[in-house]
């Protein structure tokens, strides 16, 4: 009875043991995780790699909260404990901090930028002369046009997303983990009065290691060379779709040259970049121009089904601008070696949308090739008469820039490196760009001054009409119309064809506030819903093979320019009825980017496989050897002798 | 192993076929050779068969410090200068490091 209750007690006060007492992990004592990082990755081209690397085991570095530029000295030369991780606000995030850093690279453990909310008066990483090596302006085009020589595009540009950093970049937003780093800095590391603080400092770690390394020639190679035991990939092709659709379908079965076909192209570019991975928001870089020509195809659907024009329009959305033009370049190629279903000789213009949305006055402007026109090779006149004739009524003009200018970087410059083709692409800036924020994370829907009134729910938001979205619907209207003249059109009818605001400023909505909204929601496929946030999409062109911006425009263009059916769900999902729009495989010619793995865990389980091998061997020997005489024969025989 | 117990023509025989065996690019087989014969070849107060093993001995020692002058300059010169060579250093390595060239 004793020892039964005692095993009682003993049970009752062990449950009670393991209810209370709680688990301090010691790790939690001492590391605060941060969470709303963005890491800069490392990206390569044919012949560099740029972007950000840290140690395959992550940088650790005592906080430094830089005050100034001046400040610098203390993490680069004077301070006593290096290697620094230096914490830096958005106005110090500049090229000249950002050098000097990357030279004294040994004593700088990683940067971390705290990104706020509102943005700085200017911020473009990208570089001045985006594209220069890949347009059409090279030494034997347009020598004196090439490198940017007489217009700078986008003179605020830093390049420091083509910079190559030995260490971490990470961006932090502006909430209460970045208060509680600089409170922890306040308190521990600041330098008074010239002493060296003393031990224990606050210390941040940042852990971004990337496996591509070198250029991409290597890297791919490296991904074929698959010798080890754990056979990894180092590096993934940046690649995705270019989506594309025209007036009168194509089928995609027969690709090359086709008779007696003239094809008008609107085009324009649907990717952005940032400096860090995959926040680009790119809302005048690349937004403005799609959703004006998705506006314009809807435009046109009308007036083309009742009065079809002579020739066909074919919308097109390149991925992959901003990186050398993969998308148009690949468009191009598949031109040149009959495997799309339209040749280079049937292209009888090509339109451009470019940035559209910052305007500088009330004017727009039309760029255009000057080695061509000079040369008389190709006429762009018509295609020009029709667009300026198109803004009859609209409050705005259409200019053309003086005419040494040479085209801004555009998906046109691809196709005039193949042939000349008369092409136009249509801007809000004369010179310089506009736009402040160029292929940055402040290229957002305030970039575009794009306000709601406060009170409104979010689907109030979705069908309010700003002014953002007039002008743009104004800048569709005088794009369709003027697709419709140049495609052989009849005159008369141009100007019924009218832009729909509502459809512009849902679009506005949906690709710069919120993606999960009733229409997106609508018009996607169900299985595809998962891809709508309730944020913006990023229209960074990125490795998977179809991202969220492809998706989005494949099923708007679809949605916008279709004819409604009565089929079946089942009908539907068959392939075999004539598509309006189809999808074509942009797969990039020579970039790349890194691709991180966590390998951590195999090699530790690949070694303790192995330690437990190498003990349970010694164990067996050693029995072996202690039960030798009951184990083997006990006669010994002197002569022959085991090696 | 213990040599003690082994005639000095097995000791002989056994130092020959080290000796030998090394020549197939093994010159680990020349370090037992060196390791285990050293006593015997130097330190035994002599016999007959002590001449040839002083001698198997002393080649085999030549011939791995060889090997280890080989070998220690081609792996030096290949750690150097892999990332320079390219595609031949790629194709050369069994494990090719990560997020460095």
């Amino acid at each position: 009875m004793g020892l039964e209750s005692s095993k009682w007690a003993i049970i009752f006060l062990v449950c009670w043991l393991y209810k209370n007492v709680s688990c301090n992990s010691v790790e939690q004592k001492i590391y605060v995780e941060l969470n709303n990082t963005v890491p800069c990755v490392r990206l390569l081209n044919a012949t560099h790699q740029i972007g950000c690397q840290s140690s395959i085991s992550g940088d650790t570095g005592v906080i430094h909260v830089l005050e100034s530029e001046a400040d610098l000295e203390w993490p680069l030369s004077k301070g006593p404990n290096p290697p620094y991780m230096v914490l830096l606000e958005s106005s110090l995030f500049t090229r000249s901090i950002m050098m000097k850093m990357k030279n004294e690279s040994n004593r700088v453990a990683g940067v971390a930028v705290v990104v706020p909310n509102t943005s700085p008066p200017e911020f473009s990483p990208h570089t001045t002369c985006p594209n220069e090596n890949t347009g059409v302006y090279s030494d034997n085009y347009g020598p004196n046009l090439a490198h940017c020589n007489t217009t700078v595009w986008n003179p605020r540009g830093n390049g420091l997303s083509y910079e190559e950093f030995d260490f971490p970049v990470f961006s932090l937003k502006e909430d209460n983990e970045t208060e509680f780093i600089k409170q922890c800095y306040l308190d521990h590391n600041r330098a008074v009065n010239g002493s060296a603080p003393q031990y224990p400092l606050c210390a941040m770690q940042l852990f971004s290691h990337m496996h591509a390394v070198t250029n991409t020639p290597t890297c791919m190679r490296r991904n074929d060379i698959n010798f080890s035991i754990n056979p990894e990939m180092v590096c993934d092709p940046l690649g995705d779709y270019n989506v594309w659709g025209s007036i009168r379908p194509y089928n995609d079965t027969v690709f090359g040259h086709k008779e007696n076909e003239s094809v008008v192209i609107a085009a324009a570019r649907l990717d952005s970049r940032a400096f860090f991975w995959e926040v680009s928001t790119g809302a005048e870089g690349s937004v403005s121009g799609f959703v004006t020509l998705l506006a314009a195809a809807q435009a046109l659907r009308e007036v083309t089904h009742a009065a079809p024009p002579t020739r066909n329009i074919l919308f097109a959305f390149f991925q992959g601008e901003t990186f050398d033009y993969i998308g148009s370049s690949r468009m191009v190629y598949d031109m040149e070696n009959g495997k799309f279903v339209i040749d280079l000789d049937n292209i009888h213009s090509v339109l451009e949308i470019g940035q559209v949305a910052v305007h500088s006055g009330t004017n727009l402007f039309l760029h255009s090739d000057p080695v061509s026109r000079r040369n008389n090779t190709v006429n762009d006149e018509n295609l020009v008469n029709n667009l300026q004739s198109s803004t009859a009524g609209l409050g705005f003009l259409l200019v053309e820039p003086n005419v040494s200018q040479p085209l801004p970087p555009s998906s046109l410059q691809r196709f005039l490196r193949a042939q000349p083709i008369p092409g136009i692409v249509l801007a809000d800036h004369e010179s310089a760009f506009n736009n402040r924020y160029y292929e940055s994370f402040y290229d957002n829907a305030a970039n575009l001054n794009l306000t709601y009134p406060s009170d409104l729910s979010p689907e109030e938001q979705l069908e309010f009409v700003t002014d953002t979205a007039k002008s743009l619907t104004d800048v569709a209207t005088v794009v369709a119309r003027a697709l419709y003249k140049q495609a052989g059109g009849d005159e008369s009818l141009v100007n019924t064809i009218k832009a729909d605001p509502k459809i512009v400023t849902q679009m506005l909505y949906g690709f710069l506030v919120s993606s999960n909204n009733s229409w997106f929601q609508a018009v996607m496929a169900p299985e595809l819903k998962n891809i709508l946030k309730p944020s913006p999409p990023e229209y960074y062109v990125g490795v998977a093979m179809s991202s969220t911006p492809t998706r989005l425009v494949q099923y708007l263009l679809a949605n916008l320019t279709g004819a409604a059916t009565n089929l079946t769900q089942s009908q539907c999902q068959k392939p075999d009825e004539l598509p309006n729009e189809s999808r074509q495989v942009g797969v990039p010619l020579d970039l790349s980017v890194c691709r991180w793995i966590d390998v951590q865990r195999i090699t530790m389980l690949t070694l303790g496989v192995g330690v437990a091998v190498l003990f349970t061997s010694l164990l067996v020997t050693y029995f072996i050897s202690t039960k030798a005489d009951v184990l083997f024969s006990s006669t010994r025989e002197p002569a022959s002798a085991a090696y | 192993m213990n040599l003690e117990r082994l005639p000095n023509e097995e000791k002989l025989t056994l130092c020959r076929k080290y000796y030998f065996g090394g020549f197939a690019f093994l010159p680990f087989l020349w370090l037992v050779n060196v390791v285990w014969f050293f006593k015997e070849a130097f330190v035994e107060p002599t016999y007959t068969e002590q001449l040839q093993i002083k001698t198997y001995v002393k080649r085999s020692g030549l011939g791995f410090l060889l090997w280890v002058a080989v070998l220690t300059t081609w792996i030096t010169i290949f750690q150097h200068f892999r990332a320079e060579w390219g595609e031949v250093g790629d194709y050369l390595s069994f494990t090719i490091p990560l997020g460095i060239p």
